[in-house]
Formats: structure tokens, sequence, C-alpha cells
């Protein structure tokens, strides 16, 4: 089987496997190799035409496909294996890919997996119902629409209220259709207010308090059915988009070596993006599903100087320090999910993180009986949290217990 | 176009292609007979075929002295003996029904019994501690199980495709969309009317599943009614394949064998059926309430589950009926068989009904038709793609063309074979059991659009309604 050698290898070129790249190479890295999937770079903003990207980065808004040329004109000398799925990682930073010519193997000093993210389509979500045709997410008819030109359906319903909700409604208007209806469980939309107007615009209702629990049709979607207080109805349509609730893409961590969080089940990082194998970061919506294109470059920006330091020091990590960061299901996911704390160390931690179910309270983080962080917040779901300036230190071991406990826990309280 | 078929071209119609009606017209055409497989929907596996449990079964617990057990075996012992010359798949895993109280554990040594008494002497009761050795995942609950090692994972729709093949190069012929409405019988052949046009045949075999009895009527009234049951499932991820090693059975009871947790050949796990007896016999929804029920019992049986994700949730009807047994009956004053209330065993038993019927049409039927001998060991053996994840897949040799479907590592070479395979897909439901396209955990996000690009004015449904405007 043929092999391919090289410094650093990361998986996927989305915008935080370009940026990881861009600051490799900046740093003085030698040979970066980006294994992409697809027959391009790009990832998702590719297929997305409306201009929520380059804020951050360039300063001004811009659509997906220009953000991408914008950030690949920065990033240079990197060599871009494109239709190379990576099979499997393994540790000691190998991979295995399949390529139009067969299985390769990789061999890199370290590993980036940059996979980023996708909405969670109907089987998951265990919606009642038959499985005609003309049933998918958003990312998909952003594919259909963008990048195959086809359009899969005239008049869908469109199941969420998030962002990537009023995205589809948008795509569909560019392919020349119209969502008949979108549907939200709760009483207000996912997204900011705003977005309402919008929906408004396009002349497609909103149902608040509303559940979908029937799909029918032999062939293509033919109705579905919606439960709200007042009862059930049929809604003709001819599709149903599944739009947000986004997930990692983290089959190839799920199926390795790599620790997961016990409660998100995505897999641990630490505060520089590190996982539990020293030689790997997890970088982008892989592992914080799922923030802007913009967030996701900043990160591997800083993911890639991390990484040219380990590469440069490499005794840098070790693997024995890494403590997850406890939490509850309210909370769906956080990065970093872990600390690396040695036991002199100190230094701030900057939380991201995701909630599951609105709260509006004290989010308090407490390492064994000691206060880190305790401030209120208004959180909702689909919204990146942050939170600011945490104190991290082995202090506990100071106190009474002979024994350090770096053990880090986030609780949400009552306000 | 009425008449056009009038003049029997054909020995045997068989109406219905599920696993059962392949395996039949790829037995008779091995006979010699001149075979028209008639089929309602746009592919093979239109019907209850498409949605079972995809267990390659022993027959330990079938009803003794059956009719089922015989199918069953015979069927067994044949997928064995030709499945490597069709390429296709077999997955050692065998099989634990696993006793979850005192009483099912009680009764454990009559299935033990019961299995040596139908043959399979290898079936063997196993305490409590080599069973958590074998199955380290499952809860701590599990009392004990019974240990079948010859209950197999096999592939569901490559298997009858491969029969179906097989007939196809010794001169069968098959129609898609072809329902069969109708019919009258001669005195020496049958005409069949169809929302295709008539057909005549010297001979006329029913094997239509969930439509048995209607069709039955055809010839005669039934003898049975069948009352379709719904059996829902859900798919777990890959990562979820290894927490178990063998199918975990359950002790059966009178209605069902239970809820069953098993690996897929496909690298899935997975966990149902339920057992929901329904009216209607063509639609079989898949319900959030009872896929939730189901990830409740599977979690009780392993509680790791719970950190894996679904992948797939679908549902089939199984055609049973107030019978216990199948109800496979000849009719030689009339020309007609029919082979009905074949239920969940009916993967496994296939080549086994198959050689059944032909036993039958050789004994009874001899004035209507003269089979001779099988010519198994002359005939050509169709190789099949190979879709097992634990076999050698396409992608890991390379057939010069990019992956389109990542979840389930489907390369383009191999879409468009199937769409242009002796059997070629003919909708997407066809294209996906043939390929494994748009199975995997992103449920299509990745690849459907560029199926839908591929397979554009190449499916009777197709994936777009155009281009966009």
């Amino acid at each position: 089987m043929s092999e391919l050698v090289c410094d650093v290898a990361i998986v996927g070129a989305g915008p935080a496997g370009i940026a990881a790249a861009t600051a490799l190479k900046d740093a003085g890295v030698q040979n970066v190799m980006i294994l992409e999937r697809e027959p391009e770079a790009g990832g998702i903003p590719r297929h997305i035409h409306h201009p929520t990207f380059g804020l951050l980065v360039f300063h001004r808004p811009m659509s997906g496909p220009k953000f991408i040329a914008r950030i690949l004109s920065k990033c240079r000398n990197v060599q871009f294996e494109f239709n190379a799925s990576v099979m499997e990682i393994k540790p000691e930073g190998i991979l295995n890919i399949a390529t139009p010519e067969g299985g390769k193997i990789v061999k890199a000093k370290h590993i980036v997996l940059a996979t980023g993210a996708r909405e969670r389509p109907r089987h998951p979500r265990l919606i009642s119902g038959l499985r005609p045709q003309g049933i998918m997410t958003t990312g998909a008819l952003q594919k259909f629409i963008y990048g195959e030109t086809l359009c899969p359906f005239k008049r869908p319903v469109i199941v969420g209220t998030e962002l990537a909700s009023f995205s589809a409604l948008s795509t569909l208007k560019s392919g020349g259709a119209k969502a008949v209806a979108m549907i939200e469980e709760n009483p207000r939309i996912t997204a900011y207010r705003p977005a309402m107007c919008f929906a408004a615009i396009m002349g497609t209702p909103i149902h608040y308090n509303s559940r979908i629990v029937d799909i029918g049709g032999m062939n293509q979607v033919e109705y579905v059915r919606v439960k709200d207080k007042n009862g059930t109805r049929q809604i003709d349509c001819d599709g149903v988009i599944f739009s947000g609730g986004f997930v990692g893409e983290t089959a190839l961590s799920i199926n390795s070596h790599l620790e997961h969080h016990p409660v998100s089940h995505l897999p641990l990082v630490d505060q520089n993006w590190v996982s539990s194998d020293p030689q790997i970061s997890i970088i982008g919506n892989c592992v914080h599903p799922a923030d802007m294109g913009d967030q996701c470059y900043m990160e591997g920006l800083e993911a890639g100087k991390h990484i040219a330091n380990l590469i440069k020091n490499p005794r840098a990590t070790t693997n024995q320090d890494l403590f997850h960061i406890s939490h509850d299901s309210r909370i769906k996911m956080l990065t970093p999910s872990a600390v690396r704390i040695k036991d002199d160390d100190t230094g701030e931690l900057t939380i991201h993180l995701h909630v599951r179910v609105p709260f509006w309270g004290k989010i308090l983080i407490r390492q064994a009986d000691q206060v880190l962080y305790s401030k209120t917040h208004r959180c909702l779901p689909a919204r990146r949290i942050t939170l600011k300036n945490v104190p991290i230190s082995s202090h506990p071991r100071l106190n009474t217990e002979s024994h350090f406990s770096p053990k880090i826990e986030i609780i949400l309280g009552t306000a | 176009m009425l008449n056009q078929n009038a003049n029997s071209r054909w020995d045997v119609i068989v109406i219905g292609a599920g696993v059962v009606g392949c395996a039949i017209v790829r037995r008779l055409c091995l006979g010699g007979a001149k075979v028209l497989l008639l089929e309602r929907g746009a592919d093979i596996l239109s019907g209850a075929s498409k949605a079972n449990s995809a267990i390659l079964h022993t027959g330990f617990d079938a009803p003794p002295g059956s009719v089922e057990l015989n199918c069953i075996q015979a069927g067994y012992k044949e997928y064995l003996d030709i499945h490597k010359r069709l390429n296709l798949p077999l997955l050692q895993t065998g099989a634990l029904v696993v006793a979850w109280d005192q009483e099912q554990l009680s009764t454990l040594d009559e299935i033990v019994e019961k299995a040596h008494q139908n043959g399979v002497d290898d079936v063997a009761q196993i305490g409590k501690s080599e069973l958590h050795a074998r199955e380290p995942n499952l809860a701590e609950h599990a009392l004990g199980a019974a240990r079948v090692p010859g209950e197999l994972v096999i592939d569901p729709w490559s298997s009858p495709l491969a029969y179906l093949t097989q007939a196809k190069l010794e001169g069968a012929e098959y129609r898609f969309n072809a329902e069969v409405n109708g019919g009258e019988f001669d005195g020496n052949s049958w005409q069949l009317s169809t929302t295709q046009g008539h057909f005549n045949a010297k001979l006329a075999i029913n094997c239509t599943g969930n439509q048995g009895d209607i069709v039955e009527r055809i010839c005669a009234e039934p003898q049975f009614k069948i009352r379709p049951r719904k059996g829902q499932f859900l798919v777990y991820d890959k990562s979820a394949a290894n927490l178990i090693s063998s199918i975990i059975l359950p002790v059966p009871t009178k209605i069902t064998k239970g809820v069953v947790l098993t690996k897929t050949i496909f690298g899935n796990l997975l966990l149902g059926p339920t057992a929901e007896e329904q009216e209607d016999r063509n639609e079989a929804p898949v319900t959030t309430e009872k896929l939730e029920e189901l990830i409740v019992i599977g979690t009780k049986m392993l509680p790791a589950l719970s950190a894996h994700g679904v992948t797939a949730t679908y549902a089939g009807l199984r055609p049973a009926t107030e019978h216990k047994d199948y109800q496979i009956h000849a009719q030689p004053e009339k020309n007609w068989i029919g082979v009905n209330g074949i239920r969940s065993t009916g993967l496994t038993a296939a080549l086994g009904i198959a050689t059944y019927v032909e036993n039958l049409l050789r004994e009874k039927f001899t004035n209507s038709l003269a089979l001779s001998d099988t010519k198994a060991n002359k005939t050509s053996w169709p190789k099949m793609p190979m879709l097992a994840q634990h076999e050698t897949r396409t992608h890991q040799s390379g057939d010069g063309t990019e992956m389109i479907c990542h979840c389930e590592s489907v390369t383009r070479g191999e879409i468009e074979r199937a769409l242009e395979s002796d059997i070629p897909a003919r909708s997407l439901g066809g294209l996906r059991r043939r390929t494994r396209v748009m199975m995997g955990r992103c449920n299509g996000f990745y690849c459907s659009a560029k199926v839908a690009k591929i397979t554009r004015g190449r499916l009777e449904v197709p994936l777009s309604t155009g281009e966009t405007t």
C-alpha cells in the first residue's frame, strides 16, 4: 500500500482546516497536507451564498464562496489531496485513506481533524411516517441547488427556525422553489428575531409550538401532519427539510482510540485543541456544532500556531494530565471540553458552550470546592455562549487534600 | 398491446419478486423451465422482503415437523453451498437466546431440547459467567443463554438479486410495474391480466407476500387470510456494532420472536422488530412512539447503546396468517401453486421453498410441465458486488472513480455499474439496496445531490424536479 509522509496532515478543507494549514505554514512548518474527500476545497461555505461570512476575519460581510476564495489566497505552499477520504485514524500519527486509486497510508507528526458538522437528519430524529423521496437537510438542499443546479422539490416544509432554516428559505428562492411552512416546536424562533421578517417577506408562515408527527407519500412526499395544542392537521407539500440541530462529523474519532465527553459524546479537546492523543488536534465545528465559519477560521489559526510549537518542542504535551470538564445534559457541548493542567500551571481559560434548552441564570464553574467562575448568563440554544477569564490552576492541591483534584465542573444554577 | 403475449411463451409465471419469488424463478430456470416473473413494484424486494433482520436461521426454534422447518433447513444449507460462487457474504456471529429473568431462564432447557429435536445439535445452554464473558456489554440481569452457533448474518438484498440475476442468465424474464389483477385458466394455461397487459403461461405460482390471499383468489378461495404484521427497526451507527459479537435473541413468545439485537453485514447494529398487527397491506410507517420504546428495550439489554447514534429507522410488513405454518398449496388441476404466509423466516427459507416448489412440480404437475435435471453445476454464477463491511470493498482496491457516499464508502463506479447491471436499478430504493448509497448516518446529506445528478433520466421517480430556475 502506498504511503504519504508529511509533518502535519489536516483532515478537511473547510475554514478551520484551511486556517490551521495557513498558520502552520506561516510558522515555518515544512510539509503540510490537507486531505479533502470532495474534489475541491471550501467545505460547507461553498454552498452558502448569503453574506454570513467575513465579518470577523475580513471586517466585511461576504458570501461563502467569496470567503473561501479569500482564505485560500492566504494559504500557500500547502499540499491539497482531493478525493481522499480518511477511513481510519490510528495512534502515532497514522491515517488510512481511500482514493480513486485505492487505499493509502498517511504518516504525520501531527494530525488535525477538521471534519465539520452537519444537521441531524430525519432518521435520528425518530420522526413518524413513510420514507418517500424529498426528505433532506438544509445542507443537502444547498448541494442540490448551488452544487448541482438541481431542484429536489417545489413546495417543501422546513422543520426548525435556526439560522440554517432561514438559509434554507433563501436557498429555495435561488432554486425557484418556495417553502409552504416553517415548523417550530417552541413559542419563538431559534434564530435572532429579525429573521422572522425574512420569512414574512418570503410569504412562508411559521407554525409555533408545533411538531411534525407524520410524513406521507409513496414515491415523493405528499403531506406532513403537524400537531399543536389545537390538534393535528395536514399540510400538503412535496418535501421536508430538516434544518439545524447540528451534530459534529465525528465518525472518525468515535471509531478510534480517542476519548469522548460522557455527555456530549464529542471528542475531548483541551484548551489548545489537542485531543486525548497528544499527536491529534481537533478543531472547528466537529467539536462545536455549529458556530460561524469565521469563528472556525480564527480557531484554526490559533490551533495551527500551537501545533507548530508542539512540532518544534515535541515534549510540550503529555497525556497524563487531561481531565474532562463535567456538565449535565442541558449543555449541548463546550470547548475546551477538557483541560490539561500540570502541577505548576496557572492560566486563564475561555470556554465556549451551547445549551440544548433556554437557560437564564447563574453559571458556576467549580474546581474541587473552589469557585472559578460565577456569572449570570442568558443562554439560548444554537448560540455561542462565552465564559471569559476562567482561572485554572493546581490550587486545590494546596487545600487539605493531599491528593491533587483537578476535577472541573460547570453548574447551571438559578438566577 | 393487450394480446401481444397471448401465446404461451412461458412455462411458468411467478407472481411477486420478493426473496421467495426470486428463489423460485432461479430454481425453475435451473430445471430448464421458461419463466416469467411479474412484479407490481419498480424493482425486486418492493414488499415484505425489503425489510427484515437479515439473519440466516438454523431453524432451531421452528415448529418441529413443519414445512417451515423443512424449508429453513434446506435453504440454510443451500445458501452455505452457493454463497461463495455468487460472491455473497456471510458473517459468522452465532446467536445467544438470552434469558433476562428467572422465568425465561427456566425455559432455556426446552429451547435446547427443541433445537436438538429439530436437528440443530450444537445448541447448548451457557451460564451467566460464560454469557458475560462472551458479551461483556450485556446488562447485568442477563442470567444465561442458549447458544446457537449456526445463526448467521447475510446480505438481505444482494442475495435475492443474485438469485434473479442467475435466473436471468439462464433465460428468465421479468416485468416490473406489472401488477396482476386477474386471470383465467382455460384448462391448459393461465392468462393473467396485469397493469402491463396480458401474459400467458402453463402454470402460475403466487408468491405475493402481503397480497397473497388477494392474488390467491384468482385461482380459488384461499384457505388463509393474510394478517400483515408490522415490524419497526432501528439501525445504529457503525460505532455500535462491536458492542455485541453474537446475535442477541430473546426467549420467544407465541406471537413473535421478540426484539433482536444483531450486527448487520454492512457493519451496523440492528435493533427490532416490533410486532404490530395492522389492516393496511401496503404502507408501513415508522412511529416515534414505538421507536422510542425499542430504544428503551435495547438500552435495557445493552446499556452502552445510549452513547451511539441512530443511522436509520424502517418498518416492514411480514405476511403472517392465522396459521402457524407456511401456506404452500399445490392445485394441479388448476396449474397453480400458492406460496403464502412466508413470514419472518422467508430470507433463510427462500432457497428451500424453491426446492419444495420444484418437488411439488415434479410430483404433481408432470402432465403440464416437464422439468429437466437441475443443471446447477453447469450454470453461470454471477458475481455480486461485495457490500459487506468485513470483506474487501471496491474503494479499498480502487476503481479509478471518486467516492460519492462517504458514510457507506460507495464509489461513482459502483453506482454506475448498479445502473447498468443485469437487473439494473430503476428506483432509488433499488439503487440504495444494490450499492448502499444514501444508507449511512448522514441520511444522504453528502451524496444525495450527486446521486440526483448521476441518476438523472435513469430512475422512474427522479430525485429532482429539474434544473433550478
